[in-house]
């Protein structure tokens, strides 16, 4: 019998609807302005939809839900029509960010399968920190921003791909938790920052492997095809500095050259060898004035397609200037570009960002010897 | 039938039984070598009515043209008219044999001939080769010829190939097969190739584009001359994917609309049999500028002081062979007679017929099923058949059909439609079964809203209930015996 931890953020999303950009820190704010709860709504929303798939469902799985008490998850599997509930945390009327912390640990103690959420990137956060790398979670989006890889475009999508990962037709990959600097959010900067990597229920990355017989392929596989194609890259140009950026793609190009690759960080190979590992802005500049001959190497960071954005401290606008625009290699899986349509750039340098723009496609590397050309944000 | 297991012949085996009894020897008596005798052959013993009816059961579990409506997207499952099967098996093309003398197969190098022609002329092409013995392997050597044809002006530094995100899985994969990076380019609102997108990305590493006309979404692309026109001013040649030739043929020729080279599918277009794993066909066209570079042999006719006649040559700068002597042969009979018995009348009228039955279809089936891109189609059109709310999809529409005795159409492809059912008719189908499908796919959106378990749970009525696709993709059971000596 699966055991799901179930969790709400009943505040979150509330900054969005009254023109806040985000509730962390200003929940009492949001609700002055006239903001009203919509998390429950939005969890019982994917929650409705789950029950009536598991009742579609000719071997509905029995499924034993762990939650926490009130608005932060019971109210919303009751109203539902779930049974099988076990409150594991109780929280005051007035939760916080120290209870979603709790509910958490408890899961983890009393041992799920899966975390289901509903709240945004900040929720998301909050959770991963705790239920680490190797527990599955999916978010419920209700945030002002969701970017991080865990959230179903919709809660009835986040329903489906519930249902279907109970059922067996859909596996895990390994996605990023990223999140906006929201006080820099609200004076109009982006500021998206690669916080960690989780483990969620993903949507397979559908191939046609003949004319009509379609098979999926497994996430981290097509991840090593394209780090394939960038190894034979770095090894067709010796003496030329590869920066590789931050997120799980380009880890995977790191396996490729069987280095250790830091997730969060950025590195520098030159030769197929490393040459520097989670690299400041200053000692980029370093390497890039001894290397004439450089590329950089990025994925592009959530379903919003962040580039470059500056959560990417050392890749300041003086460093991509000095890289040049022409010598960025985008990698993406083809699943996380279906979700991914627009690519968007943020440098910090508005001049830098509009030659980006002016580009109106980048190519990126989707396979071994395959590229797509993705449409670039005006 | 439900539930109607049929025995394996292992099963239907009794010790000692047997299907023929052989005479008494009339010479002397030999024991076998030893070395070559196994007593481990565990071969089923049956009589020869018990073969008979165990195989005669298992062919009546398949499900082809003959059998049903068969409306399987990009596959051009039309009718197989018998008189080609007759055709085929004339002694003359059946019992020819390869290494025979020119002078001895006259009449087979004229056919071969006259089909080079006929192509030549339906696709507009300055000449074609014969050889291709698939519509991938077609593609294929259309790939190495753009390489041939780019080196030999001593231009090295063309690596990439265009292609649209509705491309044939083929397409990539015949690119990178052929020493090329494929690059995807997305599609516009309207489903054609984005004008946009090919105008970043033409340049001077461009090799080609890898065009579907009509594209697999089975729309006619808006903006073809633009892009064709874009791709040729960059240095790059245009490739044409023939399999949607079934709009097109004996209205609009690729050639004509630039394409440089192209590969006609004689199992979709021309009515041969599909495969099964082969014989396939899949011949290869190109204009004046590549006709030089296809494939040979190819079949060349001379008249002279001794007379007419056939031969086998090679082009001048051909890339060489793809397949052993001149490809599937008995394919190229079928096609022939195919083009021989409808004439360029018939050719467009079976053109016409398959674009307005899919457009029938589509616009009958548009209040149930969602068309994302709903406008006026060619051969084919492509529906969601996910049922919103109710967990129904194309896998659960298609299992359902079994039920109503139709063939699913093609599923999840093109991969740019989520949900994908992929519908073409063809043009050999009547009102009456174009309207039978119709009805049974209303029937199953109706039933997805009512009662989804059941269209989830289909099919019911087939002698295998569904099966666990994924369980069966990774634990590979190939034989009946590997099955009882598995962990």
């Amino acid at each position: 019998m699966p055991r799901i931890g179930f969790f709400i953020n009943p505040i979150a999303g509330m900054g969005g609807r009254v023109g806040l950009k985000g509730t962390d820190g200003v929940a009492a704010e949001a609700v002055r302005r006239g903001a009203e709860p919509m998390a429950n709504a939005r969890a019982l929303e994917a929650l409705r939809g789950f029950k009536r798939l598991l009742d579609n469902s000719p071997n509905p799985p029995a499924i034993e839900w762990l939650t926490a008490s009130g608005t932060m998850g019971r109210k919303a599997l009751q109203a539902a029509g779930f049974a099988l509930v076990e409150t594991v945390h109780t929280a005051p009327a007035e939760s916080t960010a120290q209870d979603t912390k709790a509910a958490v640990e408890k899961f983890l103690t009393a041992g799920v399968d899966l975390i289901l959420f509903c709240g945004g990137d900040g929720t998301a956060r909050d959770i991963c920190a705790i239920a680490g790398e190797a527990m599955p979670v999916l978010g419920i989006p209700a945030g002002v921003k969701m970017y991080s890889g865990v959230f179903g475009v919709t809660p009835a999508h986040t329903a489906d791909i519930l249902m279907r990962y109970l059922a067996g037709e859909i596996g895990l990959a390994r996605v990023e938790i990223v999140d906006l600097d929201e006080d820099k959010y609200r004076g109009d900067e982006w500021a998206v920052r690669l916080y960690m990597s989780a483990l969620t229920p993903f949507e397979p990355t559908y191939l046609q492997s003949a004319k009509a017989l379609i098979s999926s392929a497994d996430e981290e596989a097509i991840k090593d095809d394209i780090a394939e194609q960038l190894r034979e890259d770095i090894a067709a140009e010796p003496g030329t500095l590869f920066l590789l950026g931050p997120g799980s793609t380009v880890q995977a190009v790191g396996r490729a050259l069987a280095i250790d690759k830091t997730l969060l960080g950025i590195d520098a190979v030159a030769d197929s060898k490393v040459i520097g590992k989670d690299l400041a802005e200053q000692q980029i500049l370093e390497l890039l004035d001894r290397y004439p001959e450089r590329k950089l190497v990025l994925s592009p960071i959530g379903a919003q397609g962040f580039l470059l954005g500056r959560g990417n401290q050392p890749l300041s606008p003086a460093v991509i200037r000095c890289i040049g625009a022409d010598n960025i290699i985008v990698l993406s899986t083809p699943a996380k570009l279906a979700r991914t349509p627009l690519l968007r750039f943020d440098t910090g340098d508005a001049a830098l960002d509009a030659d980006m723009i002016s580009r109106k496609f980048l190519p990126v590397i989707v396979g071994y010897h395959r590229a797509r050309l993705v449409k670039v944000a005006a | 039938m439900t539930g109607n297991k049929i025995p394996t012949v292992y099963e239907l085996s009794v010790p000692d039984r047997h299907g023929v009894d052989l005479p008494a020897p009339d010479v002397p008596q030999t024991a076998l070598p030893t070395e070559g005798l196994r007593a481990d052959c565990d071969l089923p013993e049956l009589s020869q009515l018990d073969v008979v009816r165990h195989y005669l059961a298992l062919s009546q579990l398949n499900f082809g043209v003959d059998s049903g409506f068969y409306p399987l997207g990009s596959c051009t499952m039309k009718f197989n008219p018998k008189v080609n099967e007759q055709i085929a098996r004339l002694p003359g093309f059946a019992e020819a044999h390869p290494l025979q003398e020119s002078e001895t197969v006259q009449g087979n190098l004229a056919l071969m001939f006259e089909l080079q022609q006929w192509l030549a002329e339906i696709g507009g092409f300055a000449g074609v080769s014969l050889q291709p013995a698939a519509g991938a392997h077609g593609e294929f050597t259309g790939l190495l010829m753009t390489r041939a044809y780019h080196h030999a002006r001593g231009d090295l530094k063309r690596t990439r190939i265009l292609i649209p995100d509705s491309a044939h899985g083929t397409n990539p994969a015949s690119t990178t097969m052929a020493g090329f990076t494929a690059v995807e380019l997305p599609s516009d609102a309207r489903g054609n190739i984005d004008l946009e997108a090919v105008r970043v990305a033409c340049d001077d590493t461009v090799a080609g584009i890898m065009i579907t006309n009509p594209n697999t979404l089975g729309l006619f692309e808006e903006h073809i001359d633009a892009v064709v026109q874009l791709v040729r001013a960059c240095g790059g040649l245009v490739y044409g994917d023939g399999a949607n030739m079934n709009a097109l043929a004996g209205i609009a020729r690729p050639g004509d609309l630039g394409f440089d080279v192209m590969h006609f599918n004689l199992h979709k277009t021309f009515s041969t049999p599909h495969g099964g794993g082969g014989p396939g066909s899949g011949p290869v066209g190109a204009s004046a500028r590549l006709k030089e570079f296809l494939p040979g042999p190819v079949v060349e006719f001379t008249r002279d002081a001794q007379g007419a006649r056939y031969d086998l040559a090679m082009p001048d700068k051909s890339i060489g062979r793809v397949a052993t002597f001149s490809g599937n042969f008995g394919m190229l009979v079928r096609a022939y007679a195919y083009i021989r018995q409808h004439g360029t009348k018939g050719l467009r009228e079976n053109s016409e017929h398959a674009v307005l039955n899919a457009n029938y279809l589509r616009v009958k089936l548009r209040d149930a099923f969602t068309v994302p891109f709903d406008r006026i189609n060619m051969h084919e059109f492509v529906c969601s058949g996910a049922i919103d709310g109710t967990g129904v999809r194309a896998l659960d529409v298609s299992k359902r059909l079994l039920d109503y005795g139709f063939h699913p159409p093609t599923n999840y492809f093109p991969l740019i439609v989520p949900e994908a059912l992929m519908i073409e008719p063809t043009e050999t189908e009547a009102k009456p079964t174009l309207d039978a499908f119709v009805a049974a796919m209303q029937a199953i959106a109706k039933e997805a809203r009512e009662n989804p378990a059941l269209v989830k749970e289909a099919p019911h009525q087939t002698p295998v209930r569904r099966l666990d696709e994924v369980k069966a993709a990774r634990e590979l059971v190939l034989t009946d015996r590997a099955k009882s000596e598995a962990p």
